[in-house]
């Protein structure tokens, strides 16, 4: 088999990456019919949602009837939970104490999401990072540093479990910090790492600032997996990383809902491949929810994973647009391609340091904290390669004499509520600009090209 | 890769799914076969989706 140039062992699963079009879609349908029935029958969330909508199972004969199944949002899935089973309430289609994975979304755009999985569920997570790791070149030869937290976020797990699975050499670079994360690379002589883009650029500079190594120069990382951020869909960052690493700079795309449904291959098509083995990725008009299947038109991404058991990700509203690309890759992969990665969102909620905010949830903490004013000002800016978050607050004038108690205790809201720190500044009371109509708090001055 | 080969690994994994699922079921009062038992077939549904869901696809019976 060598259709494109590349032999089948440059794919995780030559049959199905190379599987023609049609037939993929067939084998999606039948997969999405199979994980729909599953939900039916198994959780009453989503029973009652289809009985609702007047459809089941059976009706899915094609393609396009999966568009017809009721899309399922963030919002629906805080509402079920901390019922019923506790915590995860009745979207949960296995026995409790089947579950043996926790995790849950950052929260940063409202109260976070759980995420229960079996070690079926847990194998699949890391089955996706293989196909994304495998086709950005992992082999059982490298040895790979994961900078990571390791922590309630799903984040790099999978990715590290992944690299297991595929027979590489995996360093969990947890609790050090980045001067000793990157004295173990060149300890160690790490051939590829998984990092945000912000912490990619971060460690290049502490790198040459503060221990005077160059990564190009003196380290032998040679690949790098980015996730959390657009920044490696973005040319300008993507180079910025190539240049100071010397290295190969992969994206990926995912979310705990729905896992890691997107990757760059090798052949850096300037976009993202879906991974239509494992995920049902499909772009509808947000106006009129009308399915887009031409290349050039940018639509939301409703996805579904095929195969996730414990709380199916059925038609998830991932709220991320994308559009199709037209151009085949090179890489001889059939899964379609979002040209030039996710584009942006459908809502205002943005990405600071590799974090998911949404204003309303600053806003949130700044009125729960007493002493502050009504009014803030939220300004992000880039200071080098990095996100800058100053937060401008007034303190109220009869409460001046606890300035120092009221800013403690909004700094710890904003990092437990939004898991960021910010520069916190403080102006006279009734500075700050007052608004009649619509306000405009947030200010983002970063500029991506 | 044929489909008379993709048939024959279909085979050997219902034939390990098989296997794995008796010992899960008759595990003795032993935990650690019940659980490695329970391991084996997690691991097992991956190669359902590489090869078992391809196979009952593109070679049905």
């Amino acid at each position: 088999m060598k259709k494109s140039g590349y032999e089948k062992d440059a794919y995780w699963n030559f049959i199905v990456e190379t599987l023609p079009p049609e037939k993929l879609r067939e084998l999606q349908v039948k997969k999405f019919r199979r994980i729909f029935e599953w939900a039916y029958e198994k959780s009453k969330f989503h029973r009652r949602l289809y009985q609702e909508a007047g459809i089941e199972p059976g009706d899915i004969t094609s393609y396009e009837d999966v568009s017809r199944v009721p899309r399922v949002e963030k919002a629906m899935m805080r509402d079920i939970q901390r019922k019923d089973p506790f915590p995860y309430g009745d979207a949960l289609c296995v026995p409790l104490e089947e579950v043996t994975e926790f995790r849950q979304t950052s929260g940063t755009t409202g109260k976070p999401v759980y995420q229960p999985d079996t070690w079926q569920d847990w194998e699949w997570w890391s089955e996706a990072w293989a196909y994304l790791l495998y086709a950005q070149g992992y082999r059982k030869t490298d040895r790979v540093f994961i900078p990571f937290g390791y922590n309630i976020f799903v984040a790099f797990w999978a990715g590290h479990y992944a690299a297991e699975k595929i027979g590489c050499e995996v360093v969990p670079g947890g609790v050090l910090d980045t001067e000793a994360r990157i004295l173990k690379i060149q300890e160690l002589q790490a051939t590829a790492m998984m990092a945000t883009p912000t912490y990619v650029l971060g460690m290049a500079d502490t790198a040459r600032k503060k221990l005077g190594i160059d990564p190009a120069r003196d380290l032998t990382v040679r690949k790098i997996t980015c996730a959390g951020e657009p920044g490696a869909s973005i040319p300008s960052t993507k180079r910025r990383m190539e240049e100071a690493w010397g290295a190969k700079v992969y994206d990926h795309v995912g979310a705990t809902e729905i896992g890691a449904w997107g990757f760059e291959c090798t052949a850096q098509p300037g976009g993202l491949h879906v991974n239509e083995a494992l995920f049902l990725t499909q772009l509808e008009d947000v106006e009129t929810g009308e399915l887009i299947e031409e290349p050039g038109r940018r639509g939301k991404i409703v996805i579904t994973a095929l195969d996730r058991i414990a709380q199916p990700c059925i038609r998830f509203d991932s709220k991320d647009m994308a559009e199709w690309s037209a151009d085949p890759c090179p890489c001889g992969r059939t899964f379609r391609i979002i040209k030039g990665g996710v584009v942006g969102r459908s809502d205002d909620i943005t990405k600071i340091k590799g974090v998911l905010v949404a204003p309303s949830a600053i806003e949130e903490v700044v009125r729960s904290v007493n002493g502050l004013g009504d009014e803030f000002e939220i300004v992000v800016t880039k200071k080098g390669d990095l996100d800058d978050i100053t937060l401008k607050v007034e303190i109220l004038p009869e409460a001046e004499g606890h300035q120092e108690a009221i800013l403690t205790e909004l700094k710890d809201q904003l990092r437990l509520k939004t898991n960021l720190g910010y520069r916190i500044e403080v102006h006279p009371f009734n500075s700050l600009p007052r608004y009649e109509v619509k306000a405009k708090r947030f200010r983002d001055l970063r500029k991506h090209e | 890769m044929n489909q008379r080969e993709l048939k024959r690994m279909d085979a050997r994994i219902r034939g390990i799914k098989k296997a794995a699922q008796e010992l899960k079921e008759r595990h003795g009062g032993i935990p650690a076969v019940e659980r490695n038992a329970a391991r084996i077939l997690a691991s097992l549904k991956m190669l359902e989706i590489n090869i078992s869901d391809l196979s009952a696809f593109l070679t049905p019976r």
